[in-house]
């Protein structure tokens, strides 16, 4: 009477039962008895329906049923799709409740695995041959499976070496790499070597590979990237609270400074700084240079180029009055308004790209560029 | 013969008529300076040879299909290759190209020259009008102080001018059909185009990369004056500022003007209570950064991106339809209270994303910070209105 999925079901009901008493008899609270008391009563229920369609199986005096009922088709083979779509659910729904990146990854396992799932039951049905049917779903998911399998492998690879790289120091990374690349170098050449090697010996020196570096990556990701030092730029103040731009000295934002231009075809004005040390403009157009002032349209980025040649290092900065800063005790402070490029090497060149909101009527001298340790190095800037 | 064959004849001739229509501010085929003159002469070398290839070829395709029709019978002999015909087909075509080659490239050279302009005008585009402004030099009969106006470009005939434009937002385009080609106007590069005019008169044209929402209502006009007219324009461009007199609606308008307008519209000369300027900050505001400079506004015909006329229909006719040796003087005229046209500059005030769709709202603006694209509506009142236009009428 009792077939094998019924016993099984009964048998967690009488489980679930009996928890339910041993758990209202031990532990304070009732919710915890209510939920196994209602486990149970599904059970129960599911083994009641088991026991009425009998597993699904057909009656033994249903003699014609017995090559047409579902339960006398071949049970589909063993797959791991289904297990891999619930895992995308669940990972949909904590991200649903987390973050947004576990949502779409959960979108993305569901959609693979889906489509794997799929495919799959496609080709089951295909025909009455298993070989056949592999074939089938062969021809239908491997066009998808091997482009995406090597992109998700490449990808892991790359992210697991990014994380080792950017933990180690950047000295004991190049030593780390150098010592990783000999010793492939030498597994390599003892493998070709050696071709009666038996493959899975082969294939078991990459899993080792593959599992080292995975779990390097992940190690090192876990523990976070080492220090990285930010290279400050020309529009902070240094440490001691001086102004860059109204230095001739060199500072850490100066000395990693591009001293070359290759947007030439989108300059707004060239500015050079002559060997006698006075400022001068070149513009695409008729305005001559040592016109004694340069216009730029407002607030619009406009590349303006700063030649140096004089024969010492120079920067070219720009007055724009004041600006008003937020404090760290909350309070409004006037502070000057100074851009500049970093230092330029005698002969050199570099772009300044300046967007400037307001006209030049707004600052009481104007706006002016200008270059430290040179006097007679002004020319006014004219902001419409 | 059938109702379809004789529509289609009627779409025909009527698509053939409109090419022979008179009021085309923006005809191509209409030169009024040199650089649209290269470009016409070109065009009468392309186009001929274009058109009788084309005549020549759909003629043959006609020819064929109605000869080789299918009547059921069967297909000919097949041949592959007849090599003097595929030589010769080879030849013609490259023969064709070169001849239209040649000058096409010596026509692209010839308007990419700047070596020659005397007078340098910054436009600048962005949604959906163009900024115009001359930086101080000594071109254009030498230039003081910056001047800026919108919509409107003033140059003096017989002068080459170099326009260098750029784009604060997205691609525009600018094209004054009958004084040169098209030049597109990109975002942190700089563009060159070399306009000239040989008679004083108006040339429209539009921005032709569409831009957004109101690419279509985005139009500019150069208006070309002989060189004493230019010389009274650019004096009047730098006059310094006039307040209203205490008491009027115009002074009213410029405490409304202060009050609603200057966040964004520049007035060279306004000052506050404390005697300091005041400055607008439109790029604290408006996603490209800039609004019109409205210092002198009535000096020039159309607002909003030269979308709609300050002037009535029957003023902006007689200043359109002027001769060559008025119109300068009818155009610095400026806008009269009687020429005003008040009906749609009130509906620009009253609410300017209605008649001009921009992305003006902005709380659903999340992307730019709720720094808007065009005019909002500033719920101005019909008595802030009159106010404004009182004070805006002054402006020049």
């Amino acid at each position: 009477m009792f077939t094998t999925g019924s016993k099984f079901l009964i048998g967690s009901a009488v489980l679930a039962a009996i928890a339910a008493i041993a758990y209202g008899v031990t532990q304070d609270g009732v919710m915890g008895t209510v939920g196994l008391a209602t486990a149970a009563v599904a059970l129960a229920y599911l083994a009641g329906v088991n026991i009425y369609v009998r597993d699904s199986n057909i009656w033994e005096d249903e003699i014609s049923t017995l090559e047409s009922a579902p339960a006398a088709a071949r049970p589909p083979a063993d797959s791991v799709w289904p297990m891999a779509f619930g895992l995308g659910a669940a990972v949909l729904t904590v991200g649903l409740v987390t973050s947004q990146a576990f949502f779409v990854v959960g979108v993305v396992i569901m959609l693979a695995a889906g489509a794997e799932w799929t495919a799959e039951a496609w080709a089951e049905r295909a025909s009455a041959d298993e070989s056949f049917n592999a074939e089938v779903r062969s021809r239908i998911a491997n066009p998808l499976e091997f482009p995406l399998g090597a992109a998700i492998g490449i990808g892991i690879i790359v992210f697991a070496f990014s994380r080792i790289m950017l933990w180690l120091s950047k000295t004991n990374t190049v030593v780390f790499f150098a010592a990783i690349g000999a010793l492939i170098l030498t597994i390599a050449f003892f493998l070709a070597a050696r071709p009666g090697l038996k493959s899975r010996t082969v294939v078991g020196a990459i899993a080792v590979g593959a599992l080292a570096l995975v779990a390097g990556g992940a190690a090192a990701g876990l523990d976070g990237e080492r220090d990285i030092h930010e290279f400050p730029t020309t529009e902070e103040p240094t440490e001691e609270g001086e102004n860059i731009c109204l230095s001739p000295d060199e500072f850490e934002a100066d000395e990693k400074s591009s001293q070359s231009v290759g947007a030439s075809a989108a300059l707004a004005a060239t500015i050079t700084l002559t060997e006698d040390g006075r400022l001068t403009f070149a513009v695409n157009g008729p305005v001559e240079e040592g016109t004694d002032s340069l216009s730029l349209p407002r607030s619009n980025p406009s590349n303006v180029v700063f030649v140096n040649e004089s024969d010492e290092d120079r920067r070219l900065s720009l007055d724009l009055g004041t600006r008003t800063v937020e404090n760290e005790a909350g309070e409004e402070e006037e502070l000057e308004h100074v851009v500049c490029t970093a230092l330029v090497q005698p002969g050199g060149r570099q772009n300044q790209t300046l967007t400037i909101g307001a006209p030049s009527i707004v600052a009481p001298d104007g706006y002016f560029f200008f270059v430290p340790g040179v006097e007679s190095a002004r020319l006014a800037l004219v902001v419409p | 013969m059938s109702r379809r064959v004789r529509v289609a004849l009627v779409a025909a001739v009527g698509l053939v008529a409109a090419g022979c229509a008179q009021d085309a501010p923006q005809d191509t085929w209409d030169p009024a300076g040199p650089n649209a003159q290269k470009i016409n002469d070109l065009d009468w070398i392309v186009f001929p040879i274009a058109g009788v290839v084309g005549l020549i070829v759909l003629t043959f395709i006609g020819i064929i299909v109605f000869k080789f029709r299918d009547r059921g019978q069967p297909i000919p002999e097949q041949t592959h290759g007849k090599p003097a015909l595929e030589i010769a087909l080879t030849i013609l075509p490259a023969l064709i190209l070169i001849g239209i080659t040649i000058p096409t490239v010596g026509t692209l050279m010839a308007l990419n020259e700047t070596d020659d302009t005397e007078c340098v005008i910054n436009v600048t585009g962005q949604q959906w009008w163009w900024e115009v402004d001359y930086a101080q030099q000594d071109g254009c009969g030498g230039i003081s102080a910056p001047i800026v106006t919108s919509g409107q470009m003033v140059i003096p005939i017989g002068t080459p001018v170099l326009v260098r434009g750029t784009s604060r937002d997205v691609i525009h385009s600018w094209w004054i059909p009958r004084l040169n080609g098209k030049r597109d106007m990109v975002p942190g590069r700089v563009h060159t185009v070399r306009l000239e005019a040989d008679e004083p008169g108006i040339y429209a044209g539009q921005c032709t990369e569409f831009c957004g929402l109101s690419h279509a209502n985005m139009r500019m006009e150069v208006i070309a004056m002989t060189p004493e007219d230019f010389e009274t324009w650019k004096a009047r461009q730098l006059a310094p500022y006039e307040a209203p007199e205490a008491g009027t609606l115009a002074a009213a308008g410029e405490a409304t003007f202060i009050a609603q307008c200057s966040r964004c519209h520049q007035v060279n000369g306004l000052e506050d209570a404390d005697g300091d300027p005041i400055i607008a900050r439109p790029d604290l505001q408006v996603y490209s950064g800039a609004a019109p400079n409205l210092s002198y506004f009535t000096t020039r015909n159309t607002f909003a991106g030269a979308s709609w006329d300050l002037l009535t229909a029957e003023c902006r006719r007689d200043v359109w339809e002027s001769d060559a040796d008025t119109i300068g003087e009818k155009y610095l005229a400026g806008v009269s209270a009687d020429c005003l046209n008040s009906v749609e500059l009130r509906e620009w005030l009253r609410d300017a994303p209605a008649k001009k769709p921009m992305y003006a709202d902005a709380e659903q603006l999340e992307a730019t910070d709720g720094l808007v694209r065009g005019m909002p509506n500033l719920a101005l009142s019909e008595d802030q209105i009159d106010e404004l236009i009182a004070y805006l009428l002054e402006r020049k």
